[in-house]
């Protein structure tokens, strides 16, 4: 290689180096500012300030589904199974909202310690099954919830 | 190995090798689309719990996997261009952008229409994979018009040749997303062949089918485009014109 020429591709090298540690630290820097919601863990050490709208995630713990006869309001309790907190909603949950399954939910605490929702969306996992896989999975007592639902929040 | 390097850059000998190649994998193409598209869309089993719904993904996966080749691609094109100063290269990087635009667009939108149905929003601003592959579109849109906005097109190649270099880093940025911070956007889907794994074998070897077939895709396009910019940029050269009048 003529040098000229080396050293051109040592300084587009360089740039890309340099670049490349630059926005790592500033991603490392806005990390909470770039996290789509706050585990329910993270609500309960106090990270988020009173009266602050925020977005949380977590499972919706089983069992802890309460849907209001007559309207659109539902109660649930979500967890990241170190934490809960309960939520409250009030509007058209989508298609894949169930027990055990992951959500975000937006919205403020209130006053008495329950989340109230604006907005809830469903949160699917890395994993897809067939029916019939399901079906053998249940039967064997292995239930697809328990693969690492939430895998990617930390 | 030099003397190799060289005439990769030649124009001619590429026009020529391509030439060669070209039914070769526009027919492997044709295959693998034809397998993965009838088998991932008609014939894969529905998802216990996204039901049909999960046959989007086929085709989302593969064509998102694969628009993140482009900007690499622009990379090592960049750098030949700015350190070898080869057409070649630039010709390739100019067609590169236009269609890893047309990529990133179409992962946005079958993403858009999954997230519709099973997150209940099409777009969330909040997500760092979302909105980093929306950047991926903007800045090969930026690549596209930085390139028509400068006239002298030696000036063009540097400076798209630049960056495409420096926004070769949004691509680790896309792919780590989902890892480093918390995203609506699942991670993504582990291949295992342990059959207690939750994944079905089918839903990824379909995948996997597809992801061969959308890079033999961007492979034959990228070729096909390439061809004509160099008959286009080599029309006053002599064998361009044998090639004319053969014809």
């Amino acid at each position: 290689m003529k040098p000229h020429r080396r050293k051109k591709l040592g300084i587009i090298l360089f740039i890309a180096a340099g670049l490349s540690i630059a926005i790592g630290f500033t991603a490392f820097a806005l990390k909470q500012n770039i996290n789509m919601f706050y585990t329910p863990t993270q609500v309960a050490e106090g990270e988020v300030g009173a009266g602050q709208h925020f977005r949380i995630g977590g499972m919706v713990k089983m069992g802890t589904v309460v849907g209001d006869q007559g309207s659109l309001k539902v109660n649930f309790v979500t967890t990241d199974f170190v934490s809960d907190v309960p939520i409250q909603y009030e509007g058209i949950l989508p298609d894949l909202f169930r027990e055990g399954q992951g959500i975000v939910a937006e919205g403020e605490m209130d006053t008495a310690g329950v989340f109230q929702a604006s907005r809830v969306l469903a949160k699917h996992d890395e994993n897809f099954m067939s029916p019939e896989v399901k079906a053998a999975l249940d039967a064997s007592g292995a239930s697809a919830e328990n693969h690492s639902p939430m895998a990617n929040n930390k | 190995m030099w003397l190799w390097f060289s005439k990769l850059g030649s124009p001619k000998w590429f026009y020529e090798l391509s030439g060669r190649w070209l039914p070769w994998l526009t027919a492997a193409m044709i295959i693998f689309m034809t397998i993965g598209l009838v088998w991932g869309l008609l014939f894969l089993p529905p998802d216990y719990q996204q039901g049909f719904t999960s046959r989007i993904l086929i085709v989302h996966v593969a064509v998102a996997g694969t628009s993140l080749a482009f900007f690499p691609l622009m990379f090592v094109a960049g750098t030949i261009t700015l350190v070898w100063k080869m057409k070649l290269a630039d010709m390739v990087a100019k067609n590169a952008a236009i269609l890893g635009a047309w990529f990133s667009f179409v992962t946005l939108a079958t993403g858009s229409l999954w997230g519709s149905v099973m997150w209940g929003t099409w777009w969330e601003w909040t997500d760092s994979r979302l909105v980093s592959m929306l950047f991926q579109l903007f800045l090969l849109i930026g690549v596209i018009s930085l390139r028509s906005a400068l006239e002298d097109s030696e000036t063009a190649a540097k400076a798209c040749a630049l960056l495409s270099i420096v926004g070769c880093i949004n691509v680790v940025i896309i792919k780590y997303s989902v890892e480093w911070w918390n995203t609506l956007h699942q991670a993504s889907s582990p291949i295992s062949t342990d059959s207690s794994s939750p994944n079905g074998p089918e839903f990824w070897i379909a995948t996997l089918i597809m992801i061969v077939a959308v890079y033999l895709f961007l492979s034959v396009s990228l070729i096909l485009a390439t061809r004509n910019e160099i008959l286009e940029r080599e029309r006053r050269s002599q064998w361009v014109r044998d090639l004319v009048l053969k014809s």
